[in-house]
């Protein structure tokens, strides 16, 4: 009893004594009721009209994305409860919108299935100028029960609060896209350049407006004179120093706000590589890799580290110091990460000075895990790295790191079916995650996570409106949030279109390069042929790696996506098809195509979008030109 | 009876490598062994689970101390490499049990370990690589044994 009592004294005696502390603990409690929705919930009927509505706390800040936001500061939390069974809730949805005044305010909307640590099954992320964000849920898909809506302030200054709606209504009927689909141009190397050009990378430099790409050897520098219409291109050959020796697959990677190019030649357990910073005028010698990296399939990919904002440093400061340690060492600000695969694991490797030196290779997965080799590296804008997957297990699957490449998870890509090309993925500016790929019976697919690949949603086949029956190379970027595009070789020729195409009968197909592109968050895709009249292979692509027969394997194993500052989507193939004779054939429905009627060349080629949106709103008013 | 003695055994060989060099060797399954032999090896003492890529995974079925064995073959279908995985609640494996670790290259830091031994088996004429890895400093998370010396490193290659 008395030792109780010393220490309620001790207790009050210390708190007398800090009033700091005192007031703030006030603060927080104040801030807490300030900022909390209004009421905090509310109940749902089955009922075309049910409808609640709430007061956001006028919550201010500026996020990444919903990853960064701290609740009660940044964002705010409202929960719905749905009554009865999904089957009650036939023909009606359940439709959350939040609205405010100011219109260069931005403020996001992010719906879990229940609490915060659930999946996001539906969000609204749209971009300045807006005044408001609205979802659809299908309650007979999604389920009945608490929904938890997060609205995250994206960017938001004090004084203009939000005011949330949650209604149960009939649903939209029209699931087509609207406006007008984007058109584009292709832009072959010159003779000398380019030629053999297997599994192309391509990257945008914002700083100088310069295209940069790989093509085995070759590294280009494409530059676009657009005070000409339709604009010229011209390649210079800009190879670094020590990547156009020797090579067992090439990359180049472009960090498109530092404008720092990446260029890399596998070469055993490393690779050769080098930097440049100007576009292949002068290169610096790095590393190349990870120390012990695997030996195979390498990949170059970087972007912001994963940092933590100010509110998040206050809220959690240990694993906030624990990121601080992996973030930058130099004047460089973003992160570089080599990743590869060998002996029944991939590593991945991370370079805190811009790509001149890199730790030790970190194992991300095994192959009890996932297959081996492995797409491309993608970094959000908050830090976090993703890494795609064409078979983990029974799905696709996305690796990420959330620290910056100390740890990664594998995530499975729900409702994907393993194929043999790998995998690409975008990610927008607010960090929805695109995964383009290609489904199990070669159909191109795209599906969309708002939560870090935890949960997807609007997978759909973008080949439908050109029967595509057959796919490879996938690859994505994203620019807004909402705004991606999805490139990929498809053919609506049936069969065994990938295969070593050694049966009595050859393979019979054209492939052209498609490109699907969504302005409204995945939930519509305008698909457009971007190699009209000009076929990209006759025959079989074979992506069955070193065991395909001569002559199936010209493109061998990846394409390539960029976008540049104003938005403009470019695209680096290898094309397989430049002779009159068999860009003719390609364009004669009668005629036979097969891999014998192909010309089995490896020119680099650039899609460059002429008209339509971009990927980014902000440049919307000032249309593309050709 | 004799299923249960024959990896016992095999597991000690394992064991007692330590303070030696290790050999290339992981559970009865040798470098430079027939499809044939590893598959007969790997039957006795795992099941399948996945093949990738020429590349297959094998879940370990009376094993203590690893859970998964992967196993990759060149073009000649010989063993190329042999990587087993430590079960999370199986008996642990020091570093030291591998070989010994004074004559390994060791890399990584804290948390990402690496003792690599590049070794030359003269009587087999086989060059290869032992590499034990893991988070913890002084257990192992894989162990892996590798050829060398073939046309290229990269007979998986893509």
């Amino acid at each position: 009893m008395s030792r109780y009592t010393a220490s309620s004294v001790g207790r009050a005696t210390r708190f007398n004594f800090q009033p700091g502390i005192f007031l703030a603990l006030a603060a927080l409690c104040f801030a807490t009721l300030v900022y909390a929705a209004t009421p905090s919930s509310s109940t749902l009927n089955p009922v075309n009209g049910s409808s609640a509505s709430w007061a956001g706390g006028g919550i201010a800040g500026a996020t990444a994305d919903e990853t960064t936001c701290v609740d009660g500061t940044d964002c705010d939390v409202y929960t719905i409860t749905l009554t009865g069974s999904p089957a009650n809730y036939k023909g009606l949805i359940l439709a959350i919108s939040i609205s405010h005044q100011i219109k260069l305010n931005d403020y996001d909307l992010y719906v879990h299935k229940g609490d915060l640590t659930g999946p996001v099954i539906a969000s609204s992320t749209g971009g300045i100028p807006e005044t408001g964000e609205a979802v659809v849920i299908d309650p007979t898909v999604s389920g009945t029960g608490v929904y938890t809506v997060h609205v995250v302030d994206s960017n938001v200054a004090p004084g203009d609060p939000y005011t949330g709606v949650a209604t149960i209504t009939t649903p939209p009927t029209d699931s087509l896209a609207h406006g007008t689909a984007p058109t584009y141009a292709n832009y072959q190397s010159p003779p000398g350049l380019g030629d053999s050009s297997g599994e192309p990378s391509i990257g945008a430099n914002f700083n100088s407006g310069r295209i940069m790409t790989q093509a085995v050897f070759d590294t280009l520098q494409v530059t676009f004179n657009t005070n000409t219409s339709p604009a010229t291109a011209t390649w210079l050959l800009k190879d670094g120093p020590n990547t156009s020796i020797t090579t067992l697959d090439p990359i180049l990677f472009t960090d498109s706000h530092t404008g720092r190019t990446v260029v890399s030649q596998l070469f055993g357990t490393t690779s050769l590589s080098a930097f440049t910073d100007n576009d292949g005028e002068t290169y610096t010698v790095s590393q190349g890799g990870g120390i012990a990296s695997g030996v195979d399939h390498q990949t170059v990919g970087g972007g912001p580290f994963r940092l933590c904002t100010a509110d998040q440093l206050l809220a959690t400061p240990v694993p906030c110091a624990q990121l601080a340690v992996r973030g930058p060492i130099t004047q460089y600000p973003h992160a570089v990460y080599y990743a590869s695969q060998d002996i029944g694991d991939a590593a991945m490797a991370l370079s805190q000075d811009g790509g001149l030196t890199y730790e030790a290779a970190r194992p991300m997965y095994t192959l009890v895990d996932c297959g081996g080799l492995h797409g491309h590296i993608k970094v959000s804008p908050s830090g976090i790295v993703y890494l795609p997957n064409k078979s983990c297990g029974n799905t696709q699957g996305l690796i990420v790191s959330m620290d910056n490449g100390l740890t990664f998870t594998v995530e499975p890509v729900t409702g994907s079916t393993p194929n043999s090309s790998d995998p690409s993925v975008g990610i927008g500016s607010k960090g929805r995650v695109y995964f383009g790929y290609v489904a199990g019976d070669g159909h191109p697919h795209v599906t969309v996570s708002d939560d870090q690949g935890r949960s997807w949603h609007h997978d759909l086949d973008v080949g439908v409106p050109f029967s595509i029956r057959n796919t490879v190379f996938p690859e994505v970027v994203a620019g807004d949030n909402d705004r991606a595009s999805f490139f990929f070789l498809g053919t609506p020729s049936a069969g065994d279109a990938t295969g070593a195409d050694t049966g009595p009968t050859p393979f019979n197909g054209v492939w052209h390069g498609y490109i699907a592109t969504t302005y409204n968050g995945g939930r519509t895709w305008f698909t457009v042929d971007a190699t009209p009249r000009d076929a990209v292979q006759l025959g079989v692509i074979c992506t069955q790696g070193t065991t395909c027969p001569n002559g199936t394997r010209n493109l061998l194993d990846f394409n390539d996506l960029t976008v540049d500052k104003i938005g403009r989507v470019f695209a680096a193939y290898t094309d397989g098809c430049i002779t009159a004779a068999c860009i003719a054939r390609g364009n004669n429905s009668t005629a036979s195509h097969t891999r014998l009627d192909n010309d089995g060349a490896t020119k680099a080629t650039v899609i460059r979008q002429s008209t339509g949106l971009g990927l980014f709103k902000s440049q919307d008013a000032t249309p593309l030109k050709p | 009876m004799r299923r249960a003695v024959l990896p016992a055994l095999l597991l000690f060989s394992v064991a007692s490598f330590a303070a030696r060099q290790p050999a290339p060797q992981i559970l009865g399954l040798r470098l430079g062994m027939s499809y044939a032999q590893a598959h007969s090896r790997l039957s006795e003492i795992g099941q399948f689970k996945s093949e990738d890529e020429g590349q297959q995974v094998w879940t370990l079925t009376h094993d203590q101390r690893f859970q998964y064995a992967i196993i990759g073959f060149d073009r000649d279908h010989q063993v190329r490499y042999v990587t087993v995985l430590a079960r999370p609640d199986g008996k642990p494996v020091r570093y030291a049990e591998v070989g010994d670790i004074a004559q390994a290259t060791r890399s990584g830091g804290p948390g990402n370990l690496r003792y690599t031994w590049k070794l030359n088996d003269k009587r087999a004429r086989l060059e290869y690589l032992v590499i034990a890895k893991g988070k913890d400093q002084h257990y192992l998370d894989r162990y892996a044994i590798k050829r060398l010396g073939l046309e290229n490193e990269r007979e998986d290659r893509d």
